[in-house]
């Protein structure tokens, strides 16, 4: 009896010529996940299995299969040879340690048989399998075939593999299948998600901070990079860019009217961001603006923001309840960091009363008032960047 | 680097450290030991322990040596209410720190807990604490110092009037931040913390003055040290440095008092010279001498840290327990100081060896930043 990791992956199924380029990225991932682990990871008839783990180390190498985006679900299984005893055998012993804790429970077998050279059929698999185990544990298991308590698993292909678990995984789509886009990072809730949103889909991400030294707390910087490395842990290695923002601030705040500057900053920020994303081989920009959120995320805001770029911004949480949105930082575990309370540059030097439906023309006027060219050239060339993950 | 956090922790004083080191390296001896090295630790740390009694005019058994502060609080009114076989009133004053003002809180369904108001300048409101003792009352802890602005209560005659109408009441006294730096009369409270890393010793110790006949249960149980009052294998390096800190500090008491004084004098005088700027809490002179707390309108008081940061001056935005929550500060809110007043407000807080040209040089930063900021306040 042998331990091994099944993975099944989702969409990748769906894919039709290019889908060895989806497997290769997924598998390339799965290694990487399991660096300094002993694994040995194979793909094969639609699955993916990792041979030879450590017993110990079972449960970290769970853990990090649940984190790579492009796994649907992880099952631990127990191969065996392809003959009957062998699964029976098999199966008991799986139900032996699962039933130490327990008393009398339900069960069904759920069998599947990719190799038709097997001589019994799925279905007689699962009822033979199921009279066996009865007999094994008599009065402790009953079968219930609407909502067993364990659910007994055989899969037969070049071998026999048994298990009782599938742990679901990130889905999506595997890292780097799907190109490399530029995350405005602020450090509050929403813009992590957002960049995980993507990434499930198979981005690569940058990422882009703004700061205003010295103005702002040098634990707030330390705080996004630890949300970028929260994030790294799905999507990946991502490069920060920190970049000082005080002398735009405090220019647009001296020379443009009060109401508009936070859409100015905005403006602004999109702008330095597609810079530093094109340098960066990134072709869009993901923002983590919800509709409708704060005075900057309402349509004609986001319409003057949009107008600042050319590349696409992707806003994935555009329709999401804020509720929605701390749901998914709890999960991917963002949040607790997201709400640590310090500054960052947005909240230093804010107006108490933006303007909520800003005029284009008007924002492209009060910007072109003011020549913030080497304003932006020195803010990139101060840029720091930050390789997390 | 100018470093006026004082009221935050202060720089261990050099005989201190030393002092901690050879207790670390050479005298290292649990004092429980059966042997004769062990009993010379025990003879030393009971040494400090009868030193410390005397600054505050004590007996040596009312001394408990614990962790710090927070913990002293926390033992002095678990161990006060642990004690009493009765349910009644706790009161603390609004601005406890909240080691007292939190675990007053928590005290449990026996005690129902009331807030002293303070007046303007952070003093507890002495009328008003009278006004809501009783018979019922059984505990009443006030700080010495309020750590935001270095209000000093005025101990003996809340004392007189809890002995008067509340008989059963004990009075505990957070004297974190006044030890050494005002007068203290033991006469005159049941119990009194201190922590150590406030007059240049090490972090991580500091005692608990229970009045000699108080009931009290006392602190974490386990091996008995402490008489059984606090258990833990005894801290002798920083006991040791917190003597050696304490001993330096007497020594020189005066001078010292004085050369802080001087410093908030002028640091209080060249920030006059700006405009919009007021003193929160007490009047320099009625104050502790080691606390200024001022109030600069049309800015936050964090923006300003962090300008006073890039030129490495370092000091606090409220005290720095409460420096990252969010929102109101709890103090300044309950001496009546709201809105653009608690937003620019900043603690400057002195140690002895602060010099009155760094008051100069940090005034002339501030004078340099503030109206530059002001530029960009919220409009």
């Amino acid at each position: 009896m042998e331990q091994v990791l099944l993975i099944r992956y989702g969409e990748i199924h769906l894919k039709g010529l290019n889908r060895p380029f989806f497997e290769r990225a997924l598998l390339s991932h799965i290694e990487a996940a399991l660096t300094g682990l002993h694994a040995d990871v194979q793909r094969q008839q639609g699955r993916i299995f990792v041979w030879g783990l450590d017993e110990a180390d079972m449960e970290q190498a769970i853990d990090n299969m649940t984190r790579v985006f492009g796994v649907h679900s992880v099952s631990p299984a127990v191969a065996v040879e392809k003959d009957w005893n062998s699964v029976c055998e098999a199966a008991s012993v799986l139900m032996e340690r699962r039933m130490q804790n327990q008393s009398e429970t339900s069960f069904k077998v759920f069998a599947r048989r990719s190799d038709k050279t097997f001589p019994m059929n799925s279905d007689t698999i699962a009822k033979e399998l199921g009279h066996e185990l009865l007999q094994r544990f008599p009065e402790k298991l009953h079968v219930d075939i609407h909502a067993p308590q364990i659910k007994v698993c055989v899969e037969i292909r070049e071998k026999a593999f048994v298990y009782m678990d599938e742990i679901m995984g990130a889905g999506g789509m595997p890292t780097g299948t799907a190109g490399r886009a530029a995350l405005l990072i602020s450090g509050g809730i929403d813009s992590p998600v957002a960049g995980y949103m993507l990434a499930r889909r198979g981005m690569e991400l940058s990422a882009v901070h703004f700061y205003s030294y010295p103005y702002t707390s040098v634990r707030a910087r330390d705080k996004v990079v630890e949300l970028a490395a929260l994030v790294a842990r799905y999507a990946g290695k991502i490069r920060l860019h920190l970049v000082p923002f005080t002398d735009i601030q405090m220019t647009i705040y001296e020379k443009c009217p009060s109401k508009e500057t936070t859409v100015l900053m905005r403006r602004l920020m999109m702008r330095i961001a597609e810079r530093i994303a094109r340098e960066d081989g990134a072709q869009a920009l993901i923002t983590g603006e919800a509709l409708g959120q704060v005075a900057s995320q309402t349509l004609e805001s986001l319409c003057v923001t949009d107008d600042a770029v050319q590349m696409p911004v992707f806003r994935p949480l555009i329709g999401f309840d804020k509720d929605d949105i701390v749901a998914i930082a709890k999960k991917i575990g963002t949040f607790e960091t997201s709400i640590l309370p310090y500054e960052d540059c947005c909240t230093v030097f804010v107006p108490q009363h933006p303007v909520t439906k800003p005029k284009l023309e008007q924002l492209r006027e009060s910007e072109a008032a003011v020549d913030f060219s080497a304003m932006i050239d020195k803010a990139i060339a101060d840029t720091e960047i930050v390789e997390v993950g | 680097m100018i470093y006026l956090d004082n009221s935050a922790t202060t720089r261990t004083l050099e005989t201190a450290a030393e002092t901690a080191k050879k207790y670390m390296s050479e005298t290292f001896f649990n004092p429980a030991g059966a042997y004769a090295p062990a009993a010379a630790a025990e003879r030393d740390v009971n040494g400090a322990r009868e030193r410390l009694a005397k600054v505050m005019h004590a007996q040596p058994q009312e001394i408990i040596f614990t962790s710090g502060g927070t913990e002293s609080n926390n033992m002095a009114l678990h161990g006060a209410a642990g004690a009493m076989r009765n349910s009644g009133d706790v009161i603390v004053s609004s601005v406890e720190h909240p080691s007292v003002f939190e675990t007053a809180h928590a005290l449990g369904t026996r005690f129902a807990f009331a807030e002293a108001a303070v007046d303007g300048t952070g003093r507890v409101d002495v009328g008003k604490l009278t006004a809501m003792l009783s018979e019922r009352t059984r505990l009443v802890s006030v700080m010495h110092v309020n750590n935001e602005v270095g209000a000093i209560n005025d101990i003996p005659a809340i004392y007189a009037a809890i002995k008067k109408k509340a008989p059963l009441a004990l009075l505990h006294v957070d004297g974190v931040q006044a030890f050494l730096k005002v007068p203290l009369d033991c006469r005159y409270f049941d119990l009194y913390s201190i922590s150590g890393h406030k007059f240049h010793a090490p972090k991580g110790v500091g005692a608990l003055y229970v009045k000699a006949g108080t009931r009290f249960t006392g602190g974490q149980t386990g091996g008995g040290q402490e008489r059984n009052l606090r258990s833990g294998t005894t801290n002798t390096p920083g006991i040791m440095g917190m003597d050696a800190a304490i001993a330096d500090y007497v020594q020189n008491r005066e001078a010292h008092i004085a050369s802080m004084r001087v410093c908030k004098r002028r640091l209080a005088q060249n920030l006059s010279r700006l405009e919009d700027v007021y003193i929160n809490g007490p009047t320099v002179e009625d104050g502790a001498p080691h606390i200024l707390n001022v109030s600069f309108l049309g800015l936050r008081g964090e923006v300003l840290l962090h300008a006073l940061e890039e030129r490495e001056i370092y000091v606090s935005t409220g005290s720095a327990c409460s420096a990252h929550k969010k929102g109101k500060n709890r103090i300044l809110t309950a001496m009546g100081i709201v809105g653009e007043r608690q937003e620019g407000a900043i603690r400057f807080s002195f140690c002895p060896y602060n010099t009155a040209e760094e008051m100069d040089r940090t005034a002339e930063a501030i004078q340099d930043i503030v109206p530059m900021l002001r530029r960009f306040k919220r409009r």
